[in-house]
């Protein structure tokens, strides 16, 4: 005999699974809204400021204002800038790193490798400072585009402390940032103090008391290795430069090649310390043109195919594509020399100022970052 | 509608040629539809499931309300409402900022533009200066929710700590919100000075290099971790000014200038003259200062006011005139880390306290001169003084105690002296009751001799009161000769004349 169907079965339907159904709804929901919203884990709550006026370095809570509620004045702030600790061992100690970028083009893959890397986000903080031109305002809605994608809707290890955008307040020297325009030498020292104003800029107000490695990543460094920050600090120096390379297509092998690109990272010479002696108060020294032949030793020919990554060379000065700084080194006053500073500007006279105070640069001529290529 | 059929459906057809007349495929067998002789329940399902439905909606309310109140602004409730009522503020974090420079230059008129000011004090071993500064800073007429303030306390043995953030959160806790003041920090950092941070060591020629390296590094700490994209103005100050103008900001801010520092003299005691110049670091670069920095090895600090380096520059302070006009201005290539106000674009665009020799200078005087190399403008107004608080100097505290000693001597010498008034008038007090006694006893004595003589004759007694009386008459001629002679005399030496 045929077993009475349907209806039946929904009769004798339990209440108890009505239940569960009603539960289980309530999860789904849950687990659908749940990631879309932005909820942050308990660790990254306890970093966050009560109040919008708080170092950038922290997030802040949003004040209500729909409330009819007063604002809390703003809280009386302790930090102990003597527990800080800036050691080899970042991750474990839980040290606070700074990524600064002047940017001027965004570049997608600059973005993904940044979201590559492997120390944890929530212990990094990002600063960028941007040239209010035509430029700068498309590089903004860029880049806003992409943080608002990592932050808002991304996954929570992706998302980063917090994240600091600032447009410079003084225009800049050249209106191109054509390739070749940029290298001419006349134009270097202009553009090079413009760069360090802007460096400075975004280096001094969002430094704040908690960071303890500040990592200079230009916005045209699209490539490193995901471990960059661990294995920078494992060296433990002041100032560490990597090797900053540049892949290109080779036409003579009709391969993919790799070429040196940043020779601001060098050795003095005993040439280049007399051509400064001759010169003008106001001049200034510059590596990798022809009519300035200063024979420094230059890291970036260095480079020893299969040596070992961890060898260490003193410089005396360093390029800035790719650069770790202990906080220290900057809270000592240690920055980006406008004006010719031993006859060095930029980042040489940053490697020269934090010299004069006593922290040594040392380069990596075999761990490589790939520079973009125009 | 669904061909789906109820157990109470009385319009089922019996037979239908399409099937499926109750949502099952029929077989190809004919079958008496089961709805027919169904006994009916007790209550028919639907009733039912709506009850169960009322029953679930109530279990969930109070399971619902009963989150609510265990975990107050928990997201399940926001869950539960699809999110279309707001969401538990307080857990709203923002991650991103964005601020535009070029809307913190700093103008002439801040208090009106709302720009916000750093106010940075280094902090030393400061407790017992800490009242006074309190009331300075109570008394500032910039709005106080625009100033946002940043103490560094280094290498402190007192209570400088406590007393600072227990000030600061009475001050927060005040009912006038008038009164609250923006972000506060107070940071702390120990540099291990050795340097001692009494007078004399702390102004003594030797020490003052490494002293003013060690101070430079304090002022760049405080700074790189206070300063934020926000502000407009950087205000230094020290604790101890003991006065200073409750506009002192709008004063200084209305100059426009990126650097400007007031006259900075102090009081002194009556006997060291009741004023003197006290920074000495403010002033113009001289020929003979740059030729001298010239012959200094790269490490070598000249430091102002010391006679080992005179560089005969002419300094703010010794050019105050105090009924001078106090917005005069003056050109100045050192500056003195009294009262500073800067813009912060100087310290943005990289302008800092060099703890290292930047052209044979260090600190403050080293900040005028890197300010001065990037081309900003750094200015000193000799009429508008502000004063530092006294404190005297072991000399002056030697000089002091010497007074002091002496006023004491002069006071004991005074006593001993009103000692030996008292002493003498006492003895004379008894010399003169001697006398009075002998006295007494002598016209005793006297009398009962004069009882004696009247009874034997008063003829001598007559004799030598007359004796006496001539000899009275001889003086009295004697006396008003005298100055006619002196005429006479006169009189002749004329005539020789």
């Amino acid at each position: 005999m045929a077993r009475p169907l349907g209806p039946v079965r929904l009769k004798k339907t339990n209440p108890l699974t009505l239940l569960l159904g009603a539960v289980l709804c309530i999860f789904i929901i849950y687990f659908l809204l749940g990631p879309s919203a932005p909820d942050f884990s308990p660790s990254r709550k306890a970093a966050a400021a009560s109040h919008p006026l708080s170092p950038p370095t922290s997030p802040f809570r949003k004040q209500s204002t729909s409330s009819g509620v007063k604002p809390k004045p703003p809280p009386v702030t302790h930090y102990n800038l003597n527990n800080v600790t800036i050691t080899a061992n970042p991750v474990e100690n839980r040290e606070n790193v700074l990524v600064l970028t002047p940017m001027a083009r965004f570049y997608q893959e600059y973005w993904d490798n940044l979201l590559k890397l492997t120390y944890p986000h929530e212990l990094i903080t990002l600063g960028f400072i941007l040239p209010k031109n035509k430029e700068g305002n498309a590089a903004t809605t860029e880049l806003q585009k992409q943080i608002a994608k990592t932050q808002k809707h991304g996954p929570e290890k992706d998302r980063f402390k917090s994240i600091i955008i600032l447009r410079q307040d003084f225009d800049p020297p050249l209106p191109s940032q054509e390739e070749s325009e940029r290298h001419k030498m006349q134009n270097q020292k202009a553009r090079r103090a413009a760069m360090s104003k802007a460096r400075n800029s975004l280096l001094f107000t969002t430094l704040g008391p908690a960071t303890s490695w500040v990592l200079w990543l230009d916005a045209d460094i699209i490539e490193t290795p995901p471990t960059l920050i661990q294995d920078l600090a494992k060296h433990d120096k002041p100032l560490v430069a990597p090797n900053c390379y540049q892949r290109y297509y080779n036409a003579e092998k009709k391969a993919m090649d790799e070429r040196p690109y940043d020779f601001n990272n060098w050795q003095d010479s005993p040439t280049a310390l007399e051509l400064a002696g001759k010169m003008g108060p106001d001049d200034i020294l510059l590596e990798g043109y022809a009519d300035m032949a200063t024979y420094r030793a230059l890291m970036a020919y260095m480079y020893e195919e299969g040596a070992d990554d961890h060898l260490e060379v003193p410089l005396d000065g360093v390029g800035g594509t790719a650069l770790l700084v202990k906080a220290d080194v900057h809270r000592d006053g240690a920055m980006f020399p406008a004006f010719p500073f031993y006859h060095l500007i930029e980042t040489e006279g940053f490697a020269k100022m934090a010299k004069r105070l006593g922290w040594q640069a040392t380069g990596l001529p075999n761990y490589k970052v790939y520079h973009f290529n125009e | 509608m669904l061909p789906f059929a109820s157990s109470g459906s009385k319009v089922t057809p019996r037979h239908h040629v399409s099937g499926y007349s109750n949502g099952y495929p029929r077989g190809s067998t004919f079958e008496i539809s089961p709805h027919r002789f169904q006994p009916r329940g007790a209550t028919p399902a639907l009733r039912r499931r709506r009850r169960l439905f009322v029953r679930l909606a109530i279990v969930i309310a109070i399971c619902g309300l009963f989150a609510l109140f265990v975990w107050p602004g928990s997201s399940i409730f926001s869950v539960l409402s699809l999110g279309l009522l707001s969401r538990g503020e307080d857990f709203q974090l923002e991650t991103v900022r964005y601020y535009d420079l070029s809307n913190v230059q700093g103008t002439a008129r801040g208090w009106e533009r709302e720009e916000r000011i750093l106010l940075c004090v280094p902090l030393r071993d400061a407790e017992p200066h800490l009242p006074m500064f309190f009331s300075h800073l109570r008394n500032f007429t910039y709005p106080h929710h625009l100033i946002d303030l940043a103490f560094l306390v280094s290498d402190s043995k007192d209570r400088t700590l406590e007393v600072l953030s227990n000030n600061l959160e009475s001050i927060q806790a005040e009912e006038d919100e008038m009164k609250h003041f923006g972000e506060i920090s107070i940071i702390e950092k120990d540099f291990g000075q050795k340097v001692n941070q009494d007078v004399e060591s702390r102004h003594g020629f030797a020490a003052q290099a490494s002293r003013r390296k060690l101070m430079a590094q304090a002022r760049n700490w405080l700074l790189s971790a206070a300063l934020r994209p926000y502000h407009s103005w950087v205000y230094w100050r020290d604790v101890d000014v003991e006065t200073a103008p409750f506009t002192i900001l709008e004063d200084l801010m209305r100059h426009n200038k990126d650097v400007i520092v007031p006259n900075v003299w102090r009081p002194l005691p009556d006997w060291l003259g009741g004023e003197q110049p006290y920074d000495l670091n403010s002033w113009q670069e001289s020929e003979t200062a740059l030729a001298l920095a010239d012959t200094l090895d790269e490490d070598a600090v000249i430091v102002e006011g010391y006679a080992e380096y005179a560089t005969w520059r002419p300094h703010l302070a010794y050019l105050r005139d105090p009924y001078g006009d106090p917005d005069m201005e003056m050109e100045i290539d050192g500056v003195g880390g009294v009262s500073i106000l800067a813009k912060a674009k100087v310290f943005r665009y990289g302008v800092h306290f060099p703890a290292f020799s930047f052209e044979k200078h260090a600190e403050t005087e080293g900040f005028g001169k890197m300010a001065r190399r990037m081309d900003f403008s750094v200015v000193g107004l000799p009429h508008y003084t502000i004063w530092h608080l006294y404190e005297p100097s072991v000399d002056d505290i030697k000089h002091m105690e010497e007074m002091e000693r002496e006023k004491q001597a002069k006071e004991a010498e005074e006593r001993e002296q009103a000692e030996k008034v008292k002493k003498m008038k006492e003895t004379f007090g008894d010399a003169n009751g001697q006398w009075e006694k002998d006295k007494t006893e002598m016209q005793n004595i006297a009398q009962q001799e004069k009882k004696k003589d009247s009874s034997e004759g008063s003829t001598k007694d007559k004799q030598e009161k007359l004796i006496i009386a001539e000899a009275a008459a001889s003086v009295e001629k004697e006396k008003s000769k005298g100055p006619a002679k002196a005429v006479v005399k006169e009189e002749k030496e004329d005539r020789k004349v």
